[in-house]
């Protein structure tokens, strides 16, 4: 954990300026956040801004899962049928028992490491921080001139700990606002985004989930489990939403769903049922009106939302469906599956429009389509992430320098703006506000790692962001949350080159121990914060000048 | 996005086959939004409902009426709906939230009430036995002005006798279909007398009259574009004409020319017509037929007839021809179900392997020179990397893709609450899947019975067969 400080600044490849540690006189005035993380993007006008570039980035985000389902011996995945779920629920149960018995021991470490990494940090920081933020401002000074290309600087933020168990998968709302988690210890999570507060746990499914999906309007999230069902949460409420058919019918089909609900439908507020295996992967389409869902049956499944309804069943793959999403117009679906194969299909006709193979064949994990839906995103086990133009049906991009070869770790494409990169107000009006995308993804080796669409170069690393795999990563525009199989939801900002901050919230979990559901500033730790940010924001010009001088 | 990939766009523009039936109580009327993703319906009980074509399900009840709805119009944004039903009243539905946004009440029972086809606060209604309405609801008290039905006169009688006998007349002349023209400067309005007249929507006088059919006019409808026109009446026949520019800035009211394209009628069989539409584009007329099940489609080319469409064997009322595609919705008489005809495209099994490739005849095949050389795996590996050179957009959206503009754009609610809402129509579970209403009596059966899909190659889950798996 205490590399997390080092994860921010340092081992990055590519264009992140390289980062002297020079001492700096104003630390003590800021004597505790000095911290490279820098998490001082929560404050207002980032945080403000957030919605606006919701619209565009929602399209961008991938819907895929993560999954701590390990292949570790990688090729048997691609065995066939009848061997096919056994050997699955082989390689599924020692993961599980694995992040068990992980957390329970887990308490401990992480306390003891976390409070030795905050500890540490306070101890380096005098000397690194400041000396960042200062050359950074150079940078910025210049870049702001010649608009160098808006380039990815996520920061460690908040730590949100509660999981008893690997987290598979974390999602950003579409607004921006919530994070929800899913996780293997059978729960789902809302947290904050902005505070890192916990909201809601949504319990009812019976085994560990894979994948959660927000809804386009961020008021309703579905859940995806192992024991094979699919649910639709509301999200004010944290209560199973609303079925078509509610009153005494839900009575007997179960409204914990346990038994007898319909088959390829939903009783009540009950779950949705009729795949046949686990569900690993749900994307909901731009409309939010139909919800796909990808499972270890070999299926995809599009649902009608609004009543709970199997609208169709896709036989879409010889192994299990890994990965789904909804292009930007919700005219497309693809999806991929370890059997290689990324399929594109039709929204309206449930036809396969085209379908995409590598050579080399390898399991693909997760798929999303691009922010622009043109290309499609696959993330397979050789290592490799592979941008593909599904109408030429060519590889257009490879992006590699990321582990990846046993579990179906995610990611997805970010977009940043002028926004975002705090140079769009001191521009003049008439330039043209710009974004930038890149790729972001998790790593095996508890990575997250960045590339630029374009040059395919690592733009950040943001090392050992968790302890042991990291499986998923999520970007909406200055934020960027990842999970883990440590069970902690880490979520980063932006912080942009030109914006020096002398300050920031203390970096990764902080000490609360084992206590549930902890954002890593807490709600006290948080008003706390909020005063330091005030102060800082006070401070912050003359520091800035002091910097400048250096 | 989808069209990138299919070849549909080979497939014909007019439907073949019946490929869903959807029924929500006793459906009179329908009509498609702009965008052509949601489908409204107007029931004989007076509740309307609003169907997503995507899922082919329930988006939204709107209750108000208590009789039958008669019209239904879309807001161009697609956010307002507008129903008149025959309890002489139209409301102005608000599909946010899915309440009234405007209600009006007229004194006798609505025809038709059309929506301003850029302004929402302003419709012109055609009324039974009345005189049609523009009213004008921009303030919370609506404005309503009397539109004229009577034919223009060039020179005002003086005679006495003369005048009473006119006005006689004038009292016969009865509106029963009105539109607007494509920018909302003019009324096209047909009369009981097979009149049409054209009314300036800003003076609300009749600027051009002419008499175009031997029997009540019943519908009238324009493209898209709005330089077509089609009329319905009740002479069997069913004309097209061309409009012309009427919002032009030289325009000389006296010089305005309708001129006639088409008649469309079966001579043999002398069938009338309950209900016509244009298709997406005005290259096809359809008509439903009085005692009569099938559905004929025109082109309007030739003039000539292309297709009889086939369908439940039940007499076909209010037909609507979807605004993009080749799909056309029409309302069963008796049952009241909504029949949905389209084009299925059959899988095309190249789609399902990138190497497969369907060949009209056989082909030979030749090898390549190097086809079979084995090269080291890096040397691959790095030629293939080293060749992605080429520069990708993952951001820009091509526009043309059709709805290009929806960013905006309004965007109906999720509900979940449906059912819940309605609380005469409690459901019972009976048995897997299936449904039934609560009090038995009732006549409507399942209330919303979805997709029943037709379609070849459609294979759709029902409860409970829900997996295509092979194995």
């Amino acid at each position: 954990m205490s590399d997390l400080d080092s994860a921010a600044g340092t081992p990055t490849l590519g264009p992140p300026p390289k980062r002297r540690r020079v001492h700096d006189d104003s630390l003590d005035s800021t004597p505790r956040y000095g911290t490279p993380d820098g998490a001082r993007h929560s404050s207002p006008p980032p945080a403000g801004r957030l919605p606006d570039q919701s619209l565009s980035i929602r399209r961008g985000r991938p819907r895929s899962r993560s999954r701590s389902r390990s292949r570790d011996s990688g090729s048997p995945s691609r065995s066939r049928s009848a061997s096919y779920s056994r050997s699955l629920s082989h390689s599924r149960t020692p993961t599980r028992s694995r992040s068990s018995s992980r957390s329970s021991s887990r308490s401990r470490s992480l306390s003891s490491s976390l409070s030795s990494s905050s500890s540490s940090r306070r101890r380096h920081h005098p000397g690194t921080t400041t000396a960042q933020t200062h050359h950074h401002h150079h940078h910025s000074r210049r870049n702001r001139s010649d608009r160098a290309p808006i380039l990815p600087s996520y920061h460690p933020h908040l730590g949100l700990q509660g999981h008893a168990a690997a987290v598979s998968q974390v999602r950003i709302s579409p607004d921006g606002r919530w994070i929800a988690s899913a996780s293997a210890d059978g729960t789902a999570k809302i947290w904050d985004a902005r505070t890192g507060a916990h909201l809601d746990t949504l319990v009812g499914h019976m085994a560990g989930l894979s994948c959660v999906a927000w809804a386009p309007d961020s008021d309703t999230l579905a859940t995806g489990s192992d024991d094979k069902s699919i649910r639709l949460w509301d999200r004010v409420t944290g209560s199973p939403a609303h079925a078509v058919m509610g009153g005494p019918v839900g009575g007997s089909g179960g409204r914990n769903g346990t038994a007898g609900g319909a088959r390829g439908g939903r009783t009540g507020r009950g779950p949705l049922l009729g795949h046949h295996n686990y569900v690993y992967c749900l994307a909901f389409s731009p409309k939010g009106n139909i919800l796909a869902s990808g499972s270890y049956d070999e299926a995809v499944f599009l649902w009608d939302v609004r009543a709970g309804r199997l609208m169709r069943s896709l036989p879409a793959h010889s192994d299990p469906v890994s990965g789904i999403d909804f292009c930007r117009d919700g005219t497309l679906v693809v999806s991929c599956s370890t059997d290689g194969l990324i399929r594109i299909w039709d929204t309206s006709t449930g036809q396969c429009l085209r379908t995409l193979v590598h050579e080399d064949n390898p399991a693909v994990t997760n798929v999303c389509f691009s922010p622009n839906g043109r290309f499609v995103l696959a993330f397979s086990l050789d290592n490799s992430i592979r941008l593909w133009d599904y109408v030429s049906g060519l590889v257009k991009k490879t992006y590699q320098g990321h582990t990846n070869k046993a579990f179906s770790v995610g990611g997805c494409f970010g977009v940043l703006t002028d926004i975002d990169d705090g140079t769009a107000e001191k521009e003049a009006d008439g330039t043209v506000m710009r974004r930038q995308a890149f790729i972001a993804s998790a790593s095996e080796d508890g990575d997250i790692v960045m590339w630029d669409v374009g040059s395919k170069a690592v733009v950040q690393r943001i090392a050992g962001a968790h302890t042991g795999v990291c499986f998923w990563v999520d970007v909406h525009g200055a934020t960027m949350v990842s999970a883990g199989q440590d069970g902690i939801i880490k979520v980063f900002r932006h912080r942009p080159k030109g914006v020096a901050k002398g300050n920031g919230i203390p970096n990764g979990v902080n000490g609360v121990n084992g206590q549930e559901n902890a954002a890593a500033p807490d709600n006290a730790a948080a008003d706390a914060e909020l005063q330091r940010q005030v102060e800082a924001d006070a401070e912050s010009p003359g520091q800035h000048v002091k910097e400048e001088q250096l | 996005m989808n069209l990138l990939l299919s070849d549909d766009y080979l497939l014909q523009d007019y439907p073949e086959h019946i490929t869903n039936t959807i029924r929500s109580g006793h459906s009179t009327c329908v009509r498609f939004n702009r965008k052509g993703d949601f489908l409204a319906s107007g029931r004989v009980d007076g509740t309307v409902v609003i169907w997503d074509l995507e899922t082919m399900g329930v988006a939204r009840k709107l209750r108000g009426h208590s009789k039958n709805i008669t019209s239904l119009s879309w807001s161009r944004c697609g956010r307002y709906l507008l129903s008149a039903c025959q309890g002489w009243k139209v409301i102005l539905w608000d599909l946010q939230d899915g309440k009234r946004y405007r209600e009006v009440r007229f004194r006798a029972p609505v025809y038709g009430a059309e929506l301003h086809p850029w302004n929402h606060h302003q419709f012109a209604a055609a009324l039974f036995e009345d005189q049609p309405m523009l009213v004008d609801i921009t303030d919370s008290a609506d404005v309503r002005y009397v539109l004229p039905s009577v034919p223009k006169r060039s020179n005002p009688e003086t005679d006495a006798a003369l005048k009473e006998k006119q006005a006689k007349e004038d009292a016969k002349h009865m509106t029963t279909a009105i539109v607007y023209t494509a920018t909302g400067d003019h009324l096209l309005a047909g009369t009981s007398k097979g009149r049409l007249n054209i009314i300036d929507a800003k003076t609300r006088e009749v600027i051009y009259s002419e008499k175009i059919a031997s029997g009540i006019i019943t519908t009238l409808r324009l493209t898209e574009s709005g330089k077509d026109l089609l009329v319905n009446a009740q002479d069997r026949i069913i004309r097209t004409f061309h409009v012309p520019n009427l919002s032009a800035a030289d325009l000389d009211p006296d010089t305005i020319q309708i001129p006639l394209e088409h008649k469309f009628q079966d001579v043999v069989n002398r069938l009338s017509w309950n209900h016509v539409a244009f298709s997406a584009t005005g290259e096809y007329v359809a008509a439903s037929t009085y005692n009569n099940h099938e559905l004929y489609i025109w082109e309007r080319g030739h003039g000539s007839l292309v297709r009889m469409l086939e369908g439940p064997k039940e007499e076909q009322g209010v037909i609507e021809w979807h605004p993009h595609r080749a799909l056309l919705a029409a309302c069963g008489l008796e049952t009241g179900r909504i029949n949905i005809w389209s084009v299925t495209s059959p899988q095309r099994w190249s789609a399902l392997a990138p190497d497969f490739v369907e060949v009209e005849e056989n082909v030979e095949y030749i090898e390549r020179e190097d086809e079979f050389d084995i090269h080291p795996q890096e040397e691959i590996q790095k030629r293939r990397l080293d060749q992605e050179d080429e520069d990708v957009d993952v951001l820009t959206v091509a526009n043309g893709g059709g709805l290009g503009e929806d960013e905006d754009a309004f965007r109906m609610p999720i509900l979940f609450n449906l059912g819940e809402s309605d609380s005469e129509e409690e459901f019972v579970n009976v048995s897997l899947g299936t449904l039934r209403r609560k009090s038995p009596g009732d006549e409507d059966g399942g209330d919303d019975a979805t997709g029943e899909d037709r379609g070849p190659g459609k294979k759709t889950g029902g409860p409970g067969r829900g997996r295509g798996r092979k194995k």
